[in-house]
């Protein structure tokens, strides 16, 4: 049975990437664009770990990180943050929250998504 | 909410990288299609990807680079308005519209978007430079297209303003509201761009630059905070010479 993963990236085409690298190797992904939609699709896939962009319109991540914390069923998932500012987030700041990685989208390799998904849910 | 964007006298003649913001700010929007571009070539260079991928990965390839190189090239214009004098001429605005409409259209598709006009083919023409209007509206156009949703709609008008003696060119998107104090910023300080993070692309120099490109043809820029989304505009002066038609 295939992983399911949840990618919430308001990029099209990064997140029509992020799938193409995922669905190859036997993961189920599901795309959402914003922090608002993300959640209702988060309850309903109950996914083994979570894709995040830094930077959404609308609510942000971090409003979604509080968000999945405040409920016990989804606080665990593991999420995967890919930012082009990773800078502007520290380890500290997003461990609490089930970050198991923090990716630079300006420096990474396409497959860094998937090494960080499957260490994310073993 | 409708409020015009005063660029101020005081910015005029500046240079717009006068401060380091504003130059932080424009390569912070320049990462994210930089990066972007990167990682499709990376994934083509794998071979990993099938033929019909190919293709697909190199259109955006080429539109991103296109989006990207968009804003350099108003950047550069933008520093460059000081010494330049931009020739006006008599424009119909439906002309204009239908020029950025089938220059934009591609990289809408290619998103799953679409845009539409909502322009009157009889209507005053209006005294404009015809490269800077249409890289305003271009400017607003590639804005509105992150907002919008998958298969959603961009509008783009125009409509006369009679009393003001203006033509007002636009483009409608429904995408998030911004928070109010946001908005008031962005309205109220478009000579100081800054990350936006409910709109992550709207760092506000796309309004610094389409702000200075107005002011330089006589135009002036605003915005309509709606419910569902938001609406930019430059308005222009209604020229004097007679539709020949």
């Amino acid at each position: 049975m295939k992983s399911k993963i949840v990618v919430v990236e308001d990029n099209t085409w990064q997140a029509a990437q992020y799938t193409r690298v995922l669905e190859s190797n036997n993961y189920d992904v599901s795309i959402v664009y914003t922090a608002q939609a993300a959640i209702d699709v988060i309850d309903d896939v109950q996914p083994a770990a979570i894709v995040l962009d830094l930077l959404l319109p609308g609510a942000t991540a971090m409003t979604l990180l509080n968000e999945l914390q405040s409920h016990s069923d989804l606080a665990t998932i593991p999420v995967v943050i890919a930012t082009s500012s990773p800078e502007s987030l520290s380890g500290a700041t997003v461990s609490p929250y089930g970050v198991t990685a923090v990716l630079d989208k300006t420096t990474m390799h396409p497959n860094e998504i998937l090494i960080a998904v499957r260490r994310a849910t073993v | 909410m409708n409020s015009g964007v005063n660029g101020g006298d005081g910015c005029r003649g500046l240079s717009i990288f006068g401060d380091i913001d504003t130059l932080t700010v424009a390569a912070h929007e320049l990462k994210s299609p930089l990066a972007l571009i990167r990682q499709l070539t990376l994934e083509l260079e794998s071979s990993a990807s099938n033929p019909d991928n190919q293709k697909i990965i190199l259109e955006q390839i080429r539109l991103t680079s296109e989006k990207a190189l968009r804003l350099t090239s108003n950047l550069t214009k933008a520093e460059q308005l000081q010494s330049s004098l931009f020739e006006t001429s008599s424009l119909h605005p439906s002309a204009v519209c239908t020029e950025v409409f089938q220059e934009i259209l591609p990289l809408y598709r290619a998103n799953n978007r679409d845009i539409c006009m909502s322009t009157k083919s009889r209507t005053q023409l209006v005294v404009a430079n015809k490269d800077i209007l249409r890289r305003v509206l271009l400017n607003f156009a590639d804005n509105a297209l992150h907002y919008s949703g998958d298969g959603g709609v961009v509008e783009l008008f125009t409509q006369l303003i009679r009393k003001d003696g203006m033509v007002r060119f636009g483009v409608r998107d429904y995408g998030p509201a911004l928070p109010a104090s946001l908005w008031n910023d962005i309205l109220t300080r478009p000579s100081s761009p800054q990350v936006v993070h409910d709109r992550p692309e709207s760092s506000g120099l796309g309004l610094v630059i389409a702000s200075r490109f107005a002011e330089t043809i006589g135009g002036k820029i605003g915005a309509i905070r709606h419910r569902d989304g938001a609406s930019f505009y430059v308005d222009m002066p209604i020229s004097k010479q007679l539709v020949l038609l």
